[in-house]
């Protein structure tokens, strides 16, 4: 058996096994300690280089009231779902056409499409800035909400098609063709058969999906202007203040911006994980 | 009980009346994937009600044909047509034609009700429709206590009875069955055999059943169609296949046979002799195909025709000595094998009728095998 347990292991081994691994996670966990950290502390605290040491009073309520006081965090949050949701909705539906119609079609040109859509994948998208803040500027899109999303949609689909292809290609390909034969309509097919087939693998893309997102900067960076359509990841900067950068702000930002991501993640776990593994368990 | 047939009742033999119209009519069809010809020509009529077997060792096209037929290939060269209509160019859920797989393809997602349910469904028809259409499905398959199970909560008998249903459920002009059969054990096989026959009788719809098992093709057919390297060898009633074969392969596919080569001494009346072996008396049987005097032929005869003796039966016309080589005991029968004159080894089966036999043949016996001048076929090379 491989990795062979460790209670297999001799005792020094095994001594050596549990100091590391605690430091290991510590070593992991640091930056996350020290955003927990820092969104406890006073800006005094900061002031006078106490980073890591206990800090002299606990300011975590203070800082936490102040974020959602003196900026308009809701907005951002609410402007961030506004942003992703249809993000997801989008690439998730575009590739799941995509994907059927490459892994259960055979047409001339359907491996190079593929390969297209992966290819994509390795285009670094800071080239593309200049161009596309260009073309939302011509569509008449820039700084708005339908901007961001369409270019969201446009990059995740990508990796989204190249995902679900495989999926809908390991299906067993006998249970279209028995509907077909049941006289039932390709779109039926999709619908009804394929779609909730593939539905482990759609609740796991949307859980990565949701990620990449929402913890995008870059997009909404260049694609938007007005402070009120700002997502969360590009309002956390307005917490660093005019001439000083209070960091404890930013750090209890931070969490509140980091949370949904992680909640999405519990919340789909049971999938995300079947989605991942899925196929590898035939039998 | 089953009513006796009565003398002058009508035998189903459609095929064998000039003015009968197939429902599926197969003409000149050739497919090629690339180089490869998977299907060579082939021309074959199927009649309404028939149940059809496309018989043949794996990779001689017949799920190939079965495919063109459901329309998930296209032939090459050919036309299919069901019901005096053209198929060139019906997608397959507009045929009035259902196909079932050998892994049964139940949607994994769905209950056993929901999947007999499905086409119906998915036509939009009325919902007591239906939920009747469904409730008769279960019926006719016994599986009215598993509705509400999914596919892989039930055994592999019940899934393969979930799969018939569905495919029935639309009540379709033609239903083709790729091995369906394949994946059930020897004892469930042979039962479900004679279940399969039942609901094809009861339904009245036209099977094609594509298997590599003969005796399944056997069992089940009205008329077997052997094939080999995408050619149909030979298109007949499961008797004839097995009793008037029209060629050395059909012979040795189906059943047991031996085949004994030598040159033909005389063509009479329909008997053929043929010269076998030195010191060996030459052997009688019905002539077929084309045979020419002094030719090369091969004789074939059932182990089962064949009588084994210790004294010379000479009012046989047949008769063949040799020693015995092997015995096997099969409970209902033993088989001998016999190795007679040129290593050529002939096999004799003979049914144990009385439960305490004397089996007197032991190893080495010499013995004499016979047979009738209409037990066996002298068929050309």
């Amino acid at each position: 058996m491989f990795p062979r347990p460790i209670q297999d292991a001799s005792p020094r081994a095994q001594l050596l096994y549990k100091i590391a691994l605690p430091v290991s996670l510590i070593i992991w966990l640091l930056p996350m300690i020290a955003i927990v950290a820092t969104a406890g502390r006073s800006l005094s605290d900061l002031n006078y280089g106490n980073y890591w040491g206990v800090p002299t009073e606990w300011a975590f309520i203070e800082n936490f009231s102040s974020v959602f006081g003196s900026s308009s965090i809701g907005n951002y949050l609410l402007n961030s779902v506004i942003i992703t949701i249809p993000s997801i909705i989008g690439a998730l539906f575009l590739s799941t056409l995509a994907g059927a119609g490459l892994a259960l079609y055979k047409f001339r040109g359907r491996f190079v499409i593929l390969a297209l859509f992966i290819a994509g994948n390795f285009v670094p998208f800071q080239i593309l800035m200049i161009p596309v803040r260009q073309l939302t500027l011509d569509l008449g899109i820039y700084d708005t909400y339908w901007g961001v999303i369409l270019f969201q949609i446009a990059f995740q689909t990508g990796f989204c098609t190249f995902f679900m292809r495989n999926f809908i290609a390991d299906l067993p390909f006998e249970l279209v063709e028995a509907a077909r034969a049941e006289g039932v309509s390709e779109w039926k097919i999709l619908i009804h058969v394929i779609v909730p087939l593939v539905r482990p693998a759609l609740a796991a893309l949307a859980v990565l999906q949701f990620t990449f997102i929402w913890n995008d900067f870059f997009w909404p960076l260049i694609l938007i202007q007005s402070d009120e359509l700002r997502p969360i990841t590009l309002g956390l900067t307005t917490l660093k203040g005019q001439y000083i950068s209070s960091f404890n702000l930013l750090a209890a930002g931070s969490l509140i911006a980091a949370l949904p991501p992680v909640m999405m993640f519990f919340a789909m776990q049971r999938h995300f994980i079947a989605g991942l593994t899925l196929g590898a368990s035939k039998g | 009980m089953a009513e006796r047939p009565s003398p002058n009742q009508t035998v189903f033999a459609p095929w064998t009346d000039p003015d009968a119209v197939p429902l599926i009519r197969i003409e000149g069809v050739t497919k090629r994937f690339g180089d490869f010809t998977a299907i060579d020509n082939i021309d074959l009529n199927i009649y309404r009600r028939e149940f059809f077997a496309l018989l043949g060792p794996s990779g001689c096209g017949k799920t190939t044909l079965m495919r063109m037929l459901a329309g998930f290939e296209t032939p090459t060269e050919g036309r299919i047509s069901i019901d005096e209509q053209d198929m060139a160019g019906v997608a397959p859920n507009r045929r009035a034609v259902n196909m079932m797989f050998q892994s049964y393809a139940l949607f994994p997602h769905l209950s056993v009700w929901e999947n007999i349910a499905f086409g119906l469904r998915r036509d939009g028809a009325d919902k007591d429709k239906i939920a009747a259409r469904v409730e008769e499905m279960l019926k006719l398959v016994q599986l009215e206590r598993f509705a509400r199970r999914k596919p892989h909560q039930i055994s592999g008998g019940q899934r393969q009875r979930v799969a018939l249903a569905r495919s029935l459920a639309k009540a379709p002009k033609l239903l083709l069955l790729d091995e369906p059969l394949g994946a059930l054990d020897k004892k469930l096989r042979q039962d479900t055999q004679f279940e399969l026959m039942d609901i094809q009788e009861k339904t009245g719809t036209t099977f094609v059943i594509v298997t590599h098992d003969q005796e399944e093709a056997m069992t089940v057919a009205s008329r077997v169609a052997v094939m080999d390297n995408g050619r149909i060898m030979q298109v007949a009633t499961p008797a004839e296949i097995y009793e008037q074969p029209n060629s050395v392969y059909v012979a040795d596919f189906i059943g047991d046979v031996n085949l004994i080569e030598g040159r033909v001494s005389s063509i009479d009346e329909g008997r053929a002799t043929l010269d076998w072996a030195e010191g060996q008396h030459p052997i009688t049987g019905q002539a077929s195909g084309s045979l020419s005097k002094g030719g090369r032929a091969t004789f074939a005869v059932r182990p089962e025709k064949l009588y084994i003796s210790r004294e010379e039966p000479t009012e046989r016309t047949n008769r063949v000595w040799g020693k015995i080589l092997d015995i096997g005991y099969l409970g209902n029968l033993s088989t001998y094998h016999v190795e007679t004159t040129g290593g050529q080894v002939i096999k004799c089966e003979m049914i144990n009728v009385s439960r305490i036999d004397r089996r007197d043949y032991t190893w080495d016996d010499e013995v004499w095998l016979s047979w009738s001048d209409t037990a066996g076929l002298v068929l050309p090379e």
